[in-house]
């Protein structure tokens, strides 16, 4: 465009800029209906799925999983907030809120006998005898409603030993040693200073060391009647059927 | 589950560090709970009365796992009882120990409630026709321990509920229901 000298020239420009504002007000205006529109479809389309599989989603642990992915993908968290229409329709919040509040329970009776430390399996096992008449619990579950405790700051964590996992509700902080230990336990649920030495390459004072403060922490017991007088260290989180159900 | 006859065992009892005292306090705290209770559940259905540390329990050891409690660990089991007025050592050496799945005053109402639902508050009885005669039959008393009898007895006479004296025959004694 030439540029035209003086007031005219000016008041043309003001014009124009005005005139631009507009469209581009008009333009971002369609712009937000229709995403608000798109918006309130998929909303609808996603109530609407839910309401349909709202049985689904509560009895059957796979499809609950696979809700929960569908829902990651699409950036939405079903349980971020417990008054939003997930929590309404579903109830789903308050599922995973009482599933938290069980293991709580769980990991408290049990933690003078494993020391804080359980085997998720065996969680879910207890969380079944608990609720016998109740939907199915899956370990994603379980793993779900753990990771929304971590929120309370009270040091629930789910850490990996070997194939298997563990739930931590004491604040116990397990370095590598230790965890190498926990994963030579799972074999027989129980190990040797012996086997220790020989099996992680360790010196004698290091794999003593790890054994003395699992000792200390609760999560090692020890046993020395065995017939070749070699003191066993149990690990009453790593095997499965030492947990006492009926007084806990 | 394993069991002991009829009476099923708890499935700490399959795990072997169970019978090795353990030396970190909490843990053992624990553990000495779990004994505690089995003990007592154990000889409550099983009417037993004195356990001898160096005999032969049930519980003692578990063939199952080959593990068995050592001197020690028992006598720190039966001593947790003993301070809890669970228990009493018989002797010094701490070689027997009398079990009371009822503590002494329980067993004293007991006896109460058993002269009271037979009528015999105005009768005489020997110590051991409350132990093993007809009417005790079926009760909690049946084959009770003579030793917790006794003692359950003198508290009643310390009430004025009974009188306890010599028999005729040296061995036995009788008491008369005052209730």
């Amino acid at each position: 465009m030439r540029r035209r000298p003086g007031i005219g020239g000016l008041q043309t420009a003001a014009a124009a800029r005005d005139q631009y504002r507009l469209v581009g007000e008009n333009v971002a205006k369609i712009r937000t209906d229709m995403m608000k529109e798109q918006l309130a479809t998929f909303r609808t389309q996603l109530e609407e799925f839910a309401r349909k599989h709202k049985n689904d989603i509560r009895k059957n642990p796979a499809f609950r999983s696979q809700f929960h992915e569908m829902c990651a993908k699409v950036g939405v968290d079903p349980l971020a907030s417990n008054k939003g229409f997930w929590a309404e329709l579903l109830g789903i919040g308050d599922f995973y809120y009482e599933l938290g509040v069980q293991i709580v329970e769980i990991c408290l009776a049990t933690r003078p006998h494993n020391g804080g430390l359980i085997n998720l399996q065996e969680l879910c096992i207890l969380l079944h005898q608990r609720k016998s008449d109740r939907e199915a619990v899956s370990e994603d579950d379980c793993l779900r409603a753990i990771s929304k405790l971590k929120v309370l700051g009270s040091g629930f964590e789910v850490i990996s030993v070997g194939k298997k996992k563990l739930v931590r509700s004491v604040p116990t902080e397990l370095n590598k040693d230790h965890n190498e230990i926990l994963e030579l336990a799972q074999a027989q649920g129980f190990v040797t200073v012996e086997e220790v030495e020989r099996r992680l390459s360790w010196t004698s004072g290091r794999a003593i060391d790890a054994l003395d403060t699992l000792l200390d922490e609760g999560l090692a017991m020890i046993d020395d009647g065995h017939r070749d007088g070699k003191r066993r260290y149990w690990f009453p989180c790593v095997s499965s059927n030492s947990t006492p159900v009926a007084d806990t | 589950m394993q069991k002991l006859g009829d009476f099923k065992l708890p499935h700490f009892f399959n795990y072997p560090p169970y019978f090795t005292l353990q030396p970190v306090r909490d843990t053992r705290e624990k553990q000495v709970q779990l004994w505690k209770d089995l003990i007592l559940d154990y000889c409550k259905t099983q009417k037993i009365f004195v356990i001898g540390l160096e005999e032969d329990f049930a519980l003692f050891s578990n063939p199952v796992i080959e593990r068995s409690l050592s001197h020690e660990a028992r006598e720190a089991f039966l001593s947790a009882l003993v301070s809890e007025g669970r228990a009493e050592w018989l002797n010094k050496g701490h070689r027997k120990c009398l079990i009371l799945w009822h503590r002494v005053q329980d067993w004293a109402d007991i006896i109460f409630r058993f002269v009271k639902d037979n009528g015999l508050e105005d009768s005489v009885m020997t110590v051991e026709e409350i132990r093993s005669g007809i009417e005790s039959r079926g009760t909690e008393l049946h084959g009770i321990d003579r030793t917790i009898l006794m003692r359950a007895l003198r508290v009643l006479e310390q009430k004025g509920k009974l009188a306890i004296f010599k028999g005729t025959s040296a061995d036995d004694e009788g008491v008369k229901f005052s209730m």
